[in-house]
């Protein structure tokens, strides 16, 4: 026999402590937000001076960019940016719709539990090694094959082809969430009435995800268009239209090569200074619109399937389509419709056959060859029959798996097999010598484990907190909404604009200098919205079940949050951590002007000290050309070795509770 | 005799927003009883036993007027802390919902929340409550698994043994075998009427026959009020109002 509970009830005790707890954690929330609205106040400020001096209108849309001249004409800067990131969607829209396509439509089980991951691999590998991979093998091979139209071979092309790469997961990864979201009714209905799969595919499954896979395509460019390191490296780097416009062989400049370019030459409080921060107020405004498109796109898919209402401006685009349509009648409209799609494979067809032909007179030989190519193509779809069409759909699929699969193999195995021999005790042990080009990268790796660990000891508890608080005390009020698309805001900006922050604010303003904790503070506010996003996503997930569980218990509001809520969203949260922190540690623009220098012949003892980095040291070895290439290849590898660990790390930590949890 | 008297409902009203969920509830809850409440869905059965030990603080928008007493005091009074009444009055839920933790951890959870955290004591409370639950003879040798593994019967019979760690005097039980098959359902009745003798129990149930098996006494709800109150055998032999007896014959619900 045991007594119940004779003791009187308590008086608040435990409300009050749950209250405080809440405050506490409102004002971690609150200090992150504040930080990452200071960041974009800090750069609209910054870009004052030269807006002041020069006119935003002129600055955007003058022809010559000459700094050290005082001229300040943003419009080929802003075209380059332009015109490799449209190259990079044409090249991996695609290729990133058929995956996603085959992934969720066509593939096994099997295959897709061992793709899923791997095309997510292709963003964890860092910009910089995609960078140095174009101009070792990229832009030589572009020389070799198109020597009529380019001597170098650092051309739009290449960059586009890049940054079509890694836009690649972000495409497919989106894509593949939208067509699984169909509900299967739908194919059920349209197998039902005897459309083979390719059918059900392409006329109710595609067109039902339709939105979302623009979203898909929109969030490939937002992330093509803010990558710096690849782009930097394989594009030439000239403040010049391309001659004429379409010429895929011109070098070009973006908006991200030229801030990382100018960044360290700059004396502060210049208006060279100030143009700079306004090309990343322009970068971040062009991002910021790409974003909204996007998520009022998902919102809409979302709505086709949930039936929720309107808002303001879909029943405008409604209206006015509907009148579009009356003005213009239905069938004509699908008529063009028609011929804008035709026109679209034509170009795409084009664009292909051009890359094989010089300029000049043979650009009508390749238009004919074209209309040609095009014409055979659609007449034979149509003469196959229905069960061909559908073998030939699988087979092509399966054929943009396989060669994307091949891509990855390439990539990793290149590095792998050109680094490995590079790789011995002494090269991880040791100083560099003769300015890199001798010795080991001893202070690189530790320096980038530093930069880890610092950002990790930062971003962690603060993201942690900041992610828990927004979930779950927050609720849906307008201030939490609006911290919400702060951090939205700040999840696109792109690295380089961190790196600028991090210069202006913290080495500069705060006077950190060159050092550890500068770069540190930099990386932890890149990934600290990432963090606070999975940490909210992750802890939404946790079914509420589990909460009124242990409130019936008498547990207070935040010992539920510790110890009930937390570790059971740990996973995901760790997942996410991890993730971040390894696409952190392969990044090279934030830290290249906030923490490193370029040869250390001892390591630093203060965390004011600067550090070497594996990613920045690989840039320096591949942009100074003069190193042995053993060298760079070793250096590529161990950072490979590094961000794909940890990527591992998170596949296997997913996995796992995905396992247990069923 | 008032002592027999563990809890009391006096002229409860609860909205959600601007819905009136509850409209003037009055009802005794007598120690070592078991209380059945029984209606058809929606009528506010699993409103008003969330009401019973602040469970409804938790959602937005609630509002609540009139008074439940325990022991005597007015456990909405404001100057009292609602993990404390829970603490006192404990809640099994219509679906299991253990832990993500080992067997062993989702029953110490409560405890050490409280502050109790010797492990020979722990250990002595888990071996008991778990007995008292009927189910360690089958968990014994497996107190470190996940409890998700345990088959859902199971899962209720510990989310009971976790719930008497605590050591509450009164125990609210939602449906707690709606999401269970025939077997595992006779063994929780069956030890709610173990438990019975202990503690005090309230159970919403959608099964008639369950109430009539197991409870001493049963309330009928419909649309948020409290049709008819009494021992069971009256309620289910000869109800006094109409609706309750076409509810009992199966004529709507």
């Amino acid at each position: 026999m045991f007594a119940t509970g004779q003791q009187a009830l308590g008086k608040r005790r435990s409300a009050d402590s749950d209250r405080i707890i809440g405050w506490v954690l409102a004002a971690v929330a609150s200090l992150a937000v504040l930080t990452l609205v200071f960041i974009i106040l800090f750069i609209a400020e910054n870009s004052g001076k030269v807006i002041g001096e020069e006119g935003l209108w002129s600055f955007i849309t003058g022809g010559i960019w000459r700094p050290y001249q005082s001229e300040y004409g943003a419009s080929s800067l802003i075209t380059g940016t332009l015109l490799v990131t449209a190259g990079a969607v044409l090249f991996a829209f695609p290729l990133g719709l058929g995956l996603a396509v085959y992934l969720s439509e066509m593939a096994p089980v099997k295959v897709r539990r061992f793709l899923k991951p791997a095309v997510e691999l292709f963003a964890g590998i860092p910009s910089v090694v995609y960078g140095f991979l174009g101009l070792i093998l990229l832009v030589p091979m572009l020389a070799n094959l198109f020597s009529g139209q380019t001597t170098s071979g650092f051309c739009w092309l290449a960059g586009s082809m890049l940054l079509g790469v890694m836009a690649l997961p972000e495409i497919v990864s989106v894509s593949d969430d939208a067509l699984r979201s169909v509900p299967n009714t739908y194919r059920e209905a349209s197998l039902g009435l005897g459309a083979t799969k390719w059918e059900t595919v392409k006329k109710v499954i595609v067109p039902a995800a339709a939105p979302g896979i623009a979203a898909a395509a929109i969030l490939g460019i937002g992330r093509a268009i803010g990558e710096t390191m690849a782009v930097m490296m394989v594009t030439g780097n000239t403040a010049l239209l391309p001659e004429p416009l379409w010429n895929i062989f011109a070098t070009v400049r973006t908006l991200t090569a030229t801030i990382a370019m100018e960044m360290p030459e700059c004396v502060v409080g210049s208006t060279g200074y100030s143009a700079l921060f306004l090309l990343a107020l322009i970068l971040m405004v062009i991002i910021l619109f790409i974003n909204l498109a996007a998520r009022a796109l998902v919102a809409r898919s979302q709505r086709r399937f949930t039936g929720t209402p309107a808002g303001r401006f879909e029943i405008w685009y409604e209206k006015r389509t509907a009148q579009f349509m009356e003005v213009c009648g239905r069938h004509r409209l699908q008529l063009l419709r028609q011929a804008l799609k035709t026109a679209l494979v034509f170009v795409f067809l084009f664009f292909i056959v051009s890359l094989f032909a010089p300029f000049g007179e043979a650009v009508v030989l390749a238009a004919i060859v074209t209309a040609a190519l095009g014409l055979l193509l659609t007449d034979g779809v149509r003469r196959l029959g229905r069960r061909r069409v559908q073998t030939a759909a699988h087979c092509g699929m399966a054929a943009i798996a396989v060669f994307v699969m091949l891509l990855l193999t390439v990539i990793i195995g290149y590095v792998v097999i050109n680094g490995a021999p590079a790789l011995s005790w002494s090269f991880l042990t040791e100083f560099p010598r003769a300015g890199g080009t001798a010795g080991g990268i001893y202070p690189a790796i530790v320096g980038t484990l530093e930069l880890l660990a610092g950002t990790a000891l930062i971003a962690l508890p603060v993201g942690v907190l900041a992610g828990t608080y927004l979930a779950e005390y927050a609720g849906d009020g307008k201030i939490s909404r609006l911290i919400r698309d702060a951090v939205d805001v700040l999840n696109g900006t792109p690295s380089v604009v961190f790196g600028l922050f991090g210069l202006a604010a913290l080495v500069t303003w705060l006077g950190l200098g060159i050092s550890l904790l500068a770069g540190c503070v930099t990386l932890a506010l890149m990934v600290l919205p990432v963090i606070i996003r999975t940490t909210q996503e992750a802890v939404r997930q946790v079914p509420p079940e589990l909460r009124e569980a242990s409130r019936a218990l008498g547990a207070t509001k935040a010992q539920t949050v510790f110890h009930v809520v937390l570790p059971a969203a740990l996973s995901g949260i760790v997942t996410g951590a991890v993730l971040s922190l390894g696409r952190a540690a392969g990044e090279t623009a934030p830290i290249m002007f906030t923490a490193t220098v370029v040869i250390e012949s001892k390591l630093g003892n203060s965390i004011l000290d600067p550090v070497m980095a594996l990613p920045y040291h690989l840039y320096y070895l591949a942009s100074e050309g003069r190193a042995d290439p053993s060298m760079m290849y070793g250096t590529a590898l161990v950072l490979l070795i590094i961000v794909l660990g940890m990527f591992a790390v998170a596949t296997a930590i997913r996995i796992r509770s995905e396992r247990r949890s069923r | 005799m008032i002592d027999e008297l563990t809890m009391e409902v006096k002229g409860l009203h609860l909205w959600y927003g601007e819905k009136e969920a509850l409209k003037g509830i009055s009802m005794p809850i007598r120690r070592n009883e078991i209380t059945a409440l029984i209606g058809p869905s929606g009528c506010g059965k699993s409103t008003l036993l969330r009401a019973l030990n602040r469970m409804n603080d938790i959602i937005p928008g609630c509002r609540i007027e009139g008074q439940v007493t325990f022991r005597g005091e007015d456990i909405y009074a404001s100057d009292l802390d609602a993990n404390d009444v829970r603490t006192q009055i404990g809640m099994i839920f219509q679906r299991p919902n253990p832990f993500p933790m080992s067997i062993r951890d989702n029953i110490v959870y409560g405890p050490r929340i409280h502050g109790q955290t010797k492990a020979g004591e722990l250990d002595e409370l888990v071996e008991r409550t778990l007995r008292q639950a009927a189910l360690w003879d089958e968990v014994k040798d497996q107190l470190n698994r996940s409890a998700l593994v345990l088959s859902g019967g199971q899962q209720q019979r510990l989310c009971i043994a976790r719930a008497l760690a605590v050591n509450p005097e009164v125990l609210l039980m939602d449906e707690p075998t709606s999401a269970l098959d025939p077997i595992a359902t006779a063994k929780i009745e069956e030890l709610a009427c173990e438990l019975e003798k202990n503690y005090t129990v309230v159970i919403v149930t959608h099964n008639m026959q369950q109430a009539s098996r197991i409870s001493d006494k049963t309330g009928f709800m419909l649309m948020g009020e409290l049709v008819e109150f009494g021992d069971t055998e009256s309620i289910f032999n000869k109800p006094q109002k109409e609706m309750t007896e076409r509810y009992i014959a199966g004529r709507f619900g």
